[in-house]
């Protein structure tokens, strides 16, 4: 029993960035479904599916953990409800991840071969703001440690001011893939449209909520 | 006979110091240790050090409030109905139930587990044998509410300051395009503030006790000697913090940063001591207080108050301290020692250095505080600062629980203990005295 050490709990931005990490693994897996998906590689797709699957499941104990220690009974040096909508941002990116796993499970589709690269392409861009998300976001534990002020912090808030636009550039190739895949209407199944427009719409919420995260992310580092 | 009876007050005050050693002594050193900067052995060896050190050298004006603030045993001989040997009989029998409480109260709360205060359960012990000795007009209450306002006061102003050096610190040095580079302009600043408060609360009076009288020491002198001395240690900080971190502001921060906290590990070290310095000059006076003001009345059979605290009670109270450190304080440490990954040197700095200044100035002033409280005053003022992770609130509430049970607590207790030794021995004691 000591007062001392009791006064000073367990730091929750240990655990933030290991959930942080943990979404980043989950979308990990998005590319590869999507290369098994050109490749028609159905096992492969399955065994992606069940590893984003476990990784989501993870994430999802990691908050869980972290909900317990951040009860109203300790101070934090950010605002407690910012740090809730960030992390929510953050579980919701890996479901995104976990969903599109699930959609291309549903049925055997095939994806046609003028939309490929648009895919890859539109992946990448989704990617840029994601990954511009969570590197930010790994540095959340170091910023804690220099009490958010600094140069340190500085650049991450450079980076973060980013993450609009690249999600905007995301938006726009969005609905130009869109386009891409209803200018199809004549040539493939009307099934296989509405999956693409499914996981179109999945990855374009992964960038939404991305940018969402980054913006609690600011508003943390930025004001106590 | 009165020599038995010294003895016996003796032993029960040093079951009281070593209460304070077992408990109090690790928190004081507690960001050293949790920033893993020491390791337990070595701060059980520098925090008893440094507590023998601040009980004999600064320990007595704090002693003085206690043995006469809080009761004056000449007021208590003014009052109706009681002579001056009765009153002389009363304060004997009363201390020794005050200090037996306080030491009972303390080792059963820790056996609970409570934050309970050594300073607030001795102060209430005192007031609540005056009131039941003689009447609510036996306590001082004007020096009661001084007491118990710096009980407030003292973990606000640790709080504050430790708010401000923290910002400081992560402002100026921490977040800075270069923190090797910022670190060795602000460091020795640093230094400067910790060297000049723990030389300044130790010559201004402390040395009196061990040389004797030193003339030219007057207060002006004292002052341009403290300020000198951390000018001194300030120049010979910069030259070390700039061999350690020259040429390095070209590494990532987060390199730099280390290399700062680094730079820091001296520093948390020392500046524990200091509060273990701090702790010991003011809560020494918890354990012999009482027990001073016994032995002066059993000695001299009068009430003389102008008598200044033997430098042996001094002594015996800082050997009671390192006993109760050595014997059952590192078992506590340990627990401080495994836990605390939060508290970076910079931070344990910060903290140490506004808690020091906070307890040494209510030293000062005559004002038994509670170091612990004004430490987690001032860790709560980097929890403030957003230095902190996640601050425990429940542990504050639980502090104010405490302060509010302790006092009447300790205070019912030795009200009984005292009209228990009364009945039993006020005859005895009062011969003793007035053969004298």
């Amino acid at each position: 029993m000591n007062i001392i050490r009791d006064l000073i709990g367990k730091s929750p931005f240990g655990p933030i960035v290991e959930h942080t990490k943990k979404v980043h693994e989950c979308l990990e897996v998005v590319r590869p479904l999507l290369r098994a998906l050109i490749a028609e590689d159905y096992e492969r797709i399955h065994e992606l599916q069940n590893k984003v699957s476990r990784l989501e499941y993870e994430a999802d104990q990691i908050r869980h953990e972290l909900c317990n220690t951040l009860t109203r009974r300790y101070f934090l040096p950010v605002d407690r409800s910012e740090l809730d909508s960030f992390l929510n941002a953050q579980e919701k990116m890996a479901d995104h991840a976990e969903d599109i796993g699930v959609i291309l499970t549903l049925r055997k589709t095939t994806l046609h071969p003028s939309l490929h690269q648009p895919f890859i392409d539109f992946i990448n861009q989704v990617y840029q703001v994601s990954g511009t998300l969570l590197t930010a976001a790994v540095e959340f534990k170091s910023l804690a440690e220099v009490s958010f002020g600094g140069a340190e912090s500085r650049m991450v808030l450079n980076r973060l001011a980013k993450l609009g636009e690249e999600e905007w550039k995301a938006d726009k190739m969005a609905r130009k893939l869109s386009r891409q895949i209803y200018a199809l209407e004549d040539q493939i199944k009307t099934l296989d449209i509405i999956f693409y427009e499914k996981i179109l719409l999945k990855l374009s919420d992964i960038a939404n909520e991305a940018e969402n995260a980054g913006d609690y992310l600011s508003t943390m580092i930025a004001k106590g | 006979m009165e020599l038995t009876i010294i003895l016996c007050t003796a032993a029960i005050g040093l079951y009281m110091a070593w209460n304070i050693g077992a408990n109090d002594v690790a928190n004081s050193m507690a960001d050293a240790v949790g920033s893993g900067s020491v390791s337990v052995k070595q701060a059980v060896i520098l925090a008893g050090i440094c507590e023998f050190a601040g009980a004999v050298l600064v320990g007595s004006s704090v002693t003085n409030t206690v043995r006469k603030g809080i009761v004056d045993p000449s007021l208590l001989a003014t009052l109706p109905g009681i002579d001056a040997s009765a009153a002389a009989t009363i304060m004997v029998i009363g201390m020794t139930a005050a200090l037996l409480s306080a030491a009972l109260f303390l080792n059963f709360s820790s056996i609970w587990g409570l934050p309970v205060s050594t300073t607030h359960s001795i102060v209430g012990a005192i007031a609540g044998f005056g009131i039941v000795a003689a009447g609510w007009s036996a306590v001082n209450w004007g020096k009661m509410g001084q007491i118990v306002a710096s009980w407030f006061i003292s973990p606000v102003a640790g709080g504050l300051l430790a708010f401000v050096i923290f910002n400081f610190i992560s402002k100026y040095i921490l977040g800075q395009e270069k923190p090797t580079q910022s670190a060795i302009r602000y460091t020795p600043l640093i230094v400067f503030a910790l060297t000049a408060v723990v030389t300044m609360a130790t010559i201004y009076k402390g040395l009196k006790h061990v040389i004797g009288d030193i003339p030219w020491l007057t207060d002006n002198n004292t002052l341009y000697l403290a300020l000198g001395l951390a000018l001194i240690m300030a120049i010979l900080s910069r030259f070390w913090v700039q061999m350690k971190l020259k040429d390095k502001s070209d590494l990532p921060i987060s390199n730099q940063l280390e290399l700062v906290e680094e730079i820091y590990v001296p520093l948390v070290i020392i500046s524990s001591c200091a509060v273990a310095f701090a702790h010991g000059a003011n809560d020494v006076a918890n354990a012999i207080g009482p027990f001073a003001a016994i032995a002066q009345i059993l000695q001299s059979g009068t009430i003389e108050m102008k008598v200044a605290v033997p430098f042996w009670i001094l002594c015996m109270g800082g050997a009671g301290i390192v006993i109760g450190l050595a014997t059952y304080g590192y078992r506590v440490m340990e627990t401080v020692g495994t836990k605390i990954t939060e508290i970076t040197p910079s931070r344990g700095v910060a903290a140490d250095l506004a808690a020091t200044t906070t307890v040494l100035i209510c030293t000062r002033l005559s004002l038994p505080v509670s170091t612990t409280h004004t430490l987690v005053g001032a860790i709560l003022g980097i929890g403030l600062a957003r230095g902190l992770g996640g601050v425990n609130r429940k542990v504050v509430t639980s502090i104010f629980g405490s302060w509010v049970i302790t006092v009447p607590a300790a205070a019912l207790m030795s009200m009984i203990l005292f009209l228990i030794g009364k009945y039993f021995f006020f005859d005895m004691i009062r011969t003793i005295i007035t053969q004298q």
